[in-house]
């Protein structure tokens, strides 16, 4: 910023008029600014960085306690960055919350086959964990992670050169030649720009290698598809429940998203986000949790939907035991922040029971408990 | 114009000053703060603030509200430091007006005044980051163990004088224009202009109901509640509307039994006495039930892990009955009938704190018995409340108190503010008149660019 471009700031402070002055004119100028007429790639490329602020929000969380998770580390670029106490709270309910709903999935009939479908999975590592835990998993689960191709380079290359990593798969995976994809069997990660997956045409739709289209199959967006514009998302979302995995496949959805833009912590957050280029396309369409559990209705997972906050997953879902050991991690002085902060993000599900299938309620047995867990 | 006049314009304009002369400043700031008692006194008229956390330009918005040291006369309850971007200046600006004008501002001590909390919390890494040692957080943290306890403000107005003030609504004004003699609560936004105004004794049951008392009434529409759910529903009546017994008794109070020498608390209660009032950051212990018990601490080291002085830094008034475990790992919980009790035996009239976000800027609890006091608007930078102060009137009676004492030793052996247990009952005198001052965050144009990039403020 030139110097003469700087305002004055008493002129500022003492014009403080409703809408008007320069401050409405520095906030329209701020948007049309670095990020409103981005290009499509620099939107993109800011979208794909929110993965490493995640993969660095894990680590924090890991390396302080609250998670376990030794292949945190092997995902982040960079020297390590200690989190704020809510936020390494909030990554954990996060984490906690959905590993929960996937192993109550996993465990219900749990010789049979079941399949994970990631979309963004960015450097996530929930694949390596589950397999750690229980490696039976490494021939009865399929999964995949689907993300654009600089993120999954990334975590592809990591993979590659990481023999511990690799010690977790099923077998030496096929590693494209620039790394862009890797597969294995059952655990595959595919290069793949997920608004491809947003046409009707079921002919022109991208192949996803090794896709089971015949078992019980698990959709997760951990703030993913709300990147997108609603009709982008319900479309890809339909691309799955229609083509990919149509019925009588059971399948279901689970998704991490902000919700509640409109209060006043809401509306900071879109706006201090903006300023980062990061533009939460949906939020406003699927604002709170009713609007979310009719988006999967909407969607076809009829026969059940739930959805519940951040806060109310801590306080329903993590046990009193669990509840202190997390509280001793560190000092959490921030509580009407953290519950302010927990109450503006959800985890939400919704399932399509199938038919002539012998796992044909898995999913209604896997969490039809959980609503008097809430 | 001197080194510290000098200091003090720099630091205005959000300059950090020379670590030697930091070092000279936090020197003399401790010669100053060692002379004050654990409970310092303090005269009305006061404007009390609560967190400040590093937000400099909303600190200089609340000068501009509130008015300038040392034409106001202020009292803040801690958190000068910690999560925002500007803790060293604000802490630093408040230290040399403190300095520079003993008698007119009056710095108690918060739960992050503390080595162990800045470590984690931001104003340890800002140091760092501004002078590239350790050094100015070990000036800061040594001055952080000499910070008082609490204050004792006494000479309150009951009733706040009648205020010139504009409506900001000219509807209310209607409603209003013939209340001015008698008025409790006034609540006015940043332009100085009234958004509501609540007399203490036209209030009565047949009251029309749009002027029922709102808790919550707010000069913007910009504060209905985060959709969290756990906020304790707003007491309206309970807090606002004292019945009228209630107030009926103000001017038949027996006398204070004060110490030798505090004329304030000798001799009959003017009919304008709003009471004592005890300042603390976080709010009661267990460990003491007297104002005298919290003078008795050894103050001067960092605050512990647990323990009378640990409490008063770290507790919280919540809808319970006795005392809970504290969700933040230190402090305790304390409901209204240990608020109460504790009122009643040291004869204060409120206890005013600060330590808890509220969206509102201010929330009066339990008959207005405690109220919290927030200063840090749009907390953060994220989570979108207002902030407010918090005037006390004086009542004309001219306390006379001296200035740096160990508050008002010895008013736990009085009666106070209690007309004693009528009918099985205490009933309770009125509070002082309470003008809030209601602020918003300081327009973005004039903070400049944060001094280090955000951290992940959201899950991504």
């Amino acid at each position: 910023m030139d110097a003469h471009n700087i305002p004055n700031l008493n002129t500022l402070k003492t014009s403080r008029g409703r809408g008007g002055g320069l401050r409405s004119r520095a906030l329209r100028l701020h948007q049309s600014g670095p990020y409103g007429e981005a290009s499509k790639e620099a939107k993109d490329a800011i979208i794909q960085n929110t993965d490493q602020d995640a993969a660095q929000s894990r680590l924090s969380a890991v390396e302080l306690g609250y998670l376990n998770d030794p292949f945190a580390k092997s995902f982040v670029q960079g020297p390590p960055v200690r989190r704020y106490p809510i936020i390494n709270r909030g990554t954990y309910v996060r984490t906690t919350a959905i590993d929960h709903l996937i192993q109550r999935f996993l465990s219900a009939s749990p010789s049979s086959q079941k399949q994970i479908i990631s979309l963004g999975a960015g450097t996530d590592t929930r694949y390596f964990r589950l397999v750690k835990d229980n490696p039976d998993l490494r021939s009865t689960l399929i999964y995949h992670e689907l993300d654009f191709p600089t993120t999954t380079i990334a975590k592809v290359s990591t993979v590659q050169r990481n023999t511990y990593l690799r010690s977790f798969l099923p077998s030496e995976p096929e590693f494209s030649s620039e790394n862009s994809y890797m597969y294995t069997p059952t655990y595959n990660v595919h290069a793949l720009d997920l608004r491809d997956l947003a046409i009707a045409d079921p002919a022109s739709l991208p192949n996803v290698r090794n896709l089971r289209r015949d078992i019980p199959t698990l959709l997760l967006s951990e703030c993913c598809l709300i990147y997108l514009l609603p009709a982008v998302s319900t479309r890809i979302i339909s691309s799955f429940t229609t083509h990919f995995l149509p019925t009588p496949v059971p399948l279901a959805l689970v998704l991490y998203e902000p919700i509640h833009p409109h209060d006043p912590f809401g509306r900071i957050m879109v706006s201090n986000l903006s300023q980062r280029g990061i533009v939460l396309e949906s939020l406003e369409t699927f604002h709170d949790l009713d609007a979310q559990r009719k988006r999967l209705k909407d969607a076809g997972f009829d026969s059940g939907q739930e959805g519940r906050s951040v806060l109310e997953s801590w306080r329903q879902w993590i046990v009193e035991e669990e509840k202190e050991r997390v509280a001793g991690c560190e000092m959490v002085d921030e509580i009407e922040e953290w519950e302010l902060l927990a109450g503006h993000y959800s985890i939400c599900w919704g399932w399509r029971d199938g038919h002539d299938n012998e796992d044909l309620d898995v999913f209604s047995r896997a969490w039809k408990d959980l609503r008097q867990e809430g | 114009m001197s080194e510290l006049d000098k200091a003090i314009e720099q630091l205005r304009a959000c300059r950090p000053i020379p670590e030697p002369q930091v070092r000279e400043l936090c020197h003399k700031a401790r010669e100053l703060l060692i002379e004050e008692g654990n409970v310092v006194g303090v005269d009305a008229p006061v404007t009390i603030c609560g967190d400040i956390h590093g937000q400099f330009h909303d600190l200089m918005e609340l000068f501009r509200v509130g008015g300038d040291v040392p034409d106001t006369n202020y009292l803040f309850m801690g958190d000068f430091v910690d999560r925002g971007f500007y803790s060293l200046e604000s802490f630093l600006l408040l230290l040399c007006l403190k300095v520079r004008y003993p008698d007119r501002i009056t710095l108690i001590r918060g739960n992050h005044e503390s080595r162990q909390i800045t470590t984690v919390y931001g104003f340890y890494d800002e140091c760092l980051r501004k002078y590239g040692s350790a050094n100015v957080w070990r000036y800061c943290c040594e001055v952080f163990d000499y910070l008082a306890l609490g204050a004792l403000v006494t000479g309150a107005a009951s009733n706040l004088p009648p205020s010139s003030a504009p409506f900001a609504d000219p509807a209310t004004a209607a409603n209003m224009a013939s209340d001015t003699s008698d008025v409790e609560i006034e609540i006015l936004n940043s332009a100085g202009q009234i958004t509501n105004r609540f007399p203490r004794q036209r209030r009565s049951p047949h009251q029309p109901q749009q002027q029922a008392p709102q808790p919550n009434s707010q000069p913007s529409s910009s504060s209905q509640d985060a959709d969290v759910d756990d906020a304790p529903p707003p007491d309206s009546q309970a807090t606002l509307s004292p019945s009228p017994s209630q107030s009926q008794g103000t001017n038949q109070l027996p006398s204070q039994t004060g110490a030798p020498g505090t004329s304030a608390s000798s001799g009959a209660r003017s009919q304008n006495d709003g009471g004592a009032i005890l300042c603390v950051h976080g709010g009661l212990s267990p460990l003491i039930d007297t104002l005298d018990k919290i003078r008795l601490l050894d103050r001067k080291q960092e605050v512990p892990h647990e323990g009378a002085m640990c409490d008063l830094l770290w507790s919280d008034p919540d809808e319970i009955d006795g005392w809970g475990l504290s969700p933040r790992g230190a402090g305790f919980l304390f409901g209204s009938d240990i608020v109460k009790c504790f009122n009643h035996k040291n004869g204060l009239s409120m206890v005013a704190r600060a330590h808890q976000l509220v969206m509102e800027g201010f929330k009066e609890m339990f008959e207005a018995e405690v109220v919290t006091v927030w200063s840090a608007p749009n907390y953060c930078y994220r989570c979108g409340n207002v902030a407010a102060i918090l005037e006390l009137g004086e009542d004309g009676s001219g306390g006379g108190y001296v200035p740096k004492s160990n508050g008002d030793v010895g008013r736990s052996l009085g009666l106070g503010g209690w007309e004693g247990p009528v009918n099985g009952e205490m009933r309770r005198m009125g509070g002082p008149g309470r003008r809030y001052r209601v602020f918003e965050a300081a327009p973005q144009d004039s903070r400049g660019m944060p001094a280090k990039k955000p951290v992940a403020d959201y899950f991504l």
